[in-house]
């Protein structure tokens, strides 16, 4: 049995992230684009504006290229499927497999990191470089729990029903104050804000973290019923390094002019 | 498949790759066709410039430095991948180590710039890569494979190999197919104008999709311009990102217009 052994148990954790973080990129490189219950990422506009980046226009070559990627995933896909199999069957050929879906994945990310190092973008060759990381240290996690382990101490009862306790205590307060903040909030996500004035024909508005587009635009017409005889003249956006580190969302100001 | 030299090739393939194309992109200056890479020159010079080092002597000097020190890490790699190809592990061993020291050292004083430069995010990014470098030399060193018995049970024999190989080429067709579909479905926002929505009086929002770039743009304005010769565009905003649905949308544009007199 699997749970027998925390070593399995940590085994088929590794197998089973590995199959579905796969099947998700696999998912989304044949969803494209962002729809109702998946947004995803646009993987060809990325990859076209790269290569256009580099004279490449012809979306034949981002395809290609996307091609290429799929493909590796695709394969790494599958054996990490059947490794997975294999290992919930008890079979040792899970590792022969669980390798082969390792070597795709490196070989994924060494590609994609050859492609950040040429359209120089240097915070994705570090994603893909830790990732190719975490699929080596993963392999090697991997092999090294082969064989079984001794089973953790069964714990006595009473630290499990305090353990219990707390974690019910805990569960409620914070699913309370979670319903609460929700109810007497939601509105934010969609509520105009009244603009303040700050100066001769100059208005703050300072955003909820609930805010978006939509607040915005209401916020602007509400504004604009507010002061008929004023027209907007710009909109000036605070910068991050004005704001107070995390505790400010968005902040704007409007100035306006008499209308003529 | 033996898995202890495919692993080892892995990790030398890896960090070849990685410095061959780091020194390439010291070559090749600034952004040219079928090459973007980072303009490194212009880092260096705005660093040390905000120390108060104008003279571009010091940043071309540092650069130069760094290269050579990126290609010293490439040719050592390089011949550690040469010689692990040719089946000598000892001095395969024995380059990487030299590699790696080496590329430690170049990630070493590169988060030494970045404290003394002040960038935060790149003393990060130094640093993990530094401990990425050190951790797969252990591996190359140490793989977690017995040496006496470093071959496991080949793939090909194994339940389930011919489907599966079967099953990974019908993916990659299946994806392929669907990355042809989307990319004919949606290339055209590369340079079609997108259409604006009026949300307040006199103020159109454009919601602009991830293919557009500066050319789409420019067609929109112009668009609209053509479309609504009855309106002024006073001015343009363009929308932060914290108007944007989480990655949903590319970039949310506003025009606001008066009546033309």
């Amino acid at each position: 049995m699997l749970s027998r052994s925390t070593h399995a148990l940590i085994r088929l954790a590794i197998l089973l992230y590995w199959t579905l973080f796969w099947l998700f990129n696999l998912i989304d490189k044949a969803i494209g684009g962002a729809h109702f219950l998946w947004v995803g990422r646009d993987r060809f506009a990325q990859f076209q504006k790269y290569f256009a980046s580099a004279g490449l226009d012809a979306p034949d070559i981002a395809n290609a290229a996307l091609l290429v990627a799929a493909a590796l995933e695709s394969f790494a896909f599958v054996f990490f499927a059947g490794a997975l199999l294999h290992f919930l069957k008890g079979r040792a050929a899970a590792r022969s497999w669980a390798f082969a879906g390792t070597l795709f994945t490196l070989g994924t990310f060494t590609f994609f990191s050859l492609g950040d190092h040429w359209f120089g973008d240097r915070f994705e060759l570090l994603e893909h470089t830790l990732f190719w990381f975490i699929s080596l240290m993963s392999w090697v996690l991997f092999t090294r729990l082969e064989g079984a382990a001794d089973a953790l101490p069964v714990l006595p009862r009473r630290p499990w029903l305090t353990a219990g306790l707390l974690t019910g205590a805990l569960i409620l307060v914070t699913t309370t104050a979670i319903f609460r903040h929700n109810t007497d909030h939601f509105f934010q996500r969609t509520a105009p804000i009244a603009a303040e004035p700050v100066g001769d024909h100059l208005y703050k508005v300072a955003f909820p973290f609930l805010g978006g587009s939509t607040v915005f635009e209401r916020s602007i017409a509400q504004f604009q019923q507010e002061h008929p005889n004023e027209m907007i003249d710009h909109i000036y956006t605070v910068p991050d390094p004005l704001r107070l580190k995390k505790a400010d969302a968005l902040i704007f100001y409007i100035a306006t002019q008499d209308r003529p | 498949m033996n898995e202890r030299k495919t692993l080892r090739l892995a990790v030398l393939a890896y960090w070849t790759c990685f410095w061959g194309l780091s020194v390439v992109d010291k070559v090749i200056p600034d952004v040219q066709f079928l090459w973007v890479g980072k303009d490194f020159f212009a880092l260096f010079i705005k660093f040390f410039a905000s120390l108060g080092l104008k003279d571009p002597l010091f940043a071309t000097a540092a650069l130069a430095g760094v290269s050579a020190l990126e290609a010293v890490t490439f040719v050592l790699f390089a011949t550690a991948l040469v010689t692990h190809l040719r089946g000598n592990e000892e001095r395969s061993d024995a380059w990487a180590f030299r590699a790696v020291i080496s590329a430690m050292s170049l990630f070493a004083l590169f988060s030494i710039g970045d404290q003394v430069f002040g960038d935060r995010f790149q003393l990060l990014e130094h640093g993990l890569f530094w401990l990425i470098l050190a951790a797969s030399w252990i591996v190359f060193k140490h793989p977690p494979i017995d040496p006496e018995h470093p071959t496991t049970s080949p793939l090909k024999a194994t339940r389930g190999y011919r489907p599966a190989f079967l099953a990974g080429l019908l993916l990659t067709l299946g994806t392929g197919f669907s990355i042809w579909q989307f990319s004919a479905d949606t290339f055209a926002q590369v340079e079609a104008p997108v259409e604006g929505l009026e949300v307040a009086e006199g103020v159109f929002k454009f919601d602009f999709p991830f293919l557009a770039d500066k050319r789409v743009w420019e067609t929109t304005v112009n668009t609209f311009k053509a479309d609504h010769p009855e309106l002024n565009v006073r001015y343009i905003y363009t929308g932060p990102s914290e108007l944007n649905a989480k990655k949903k949308t590319h970039l949310l544009l506003y025009v606001f217009t008066e009546p033309s007199r």
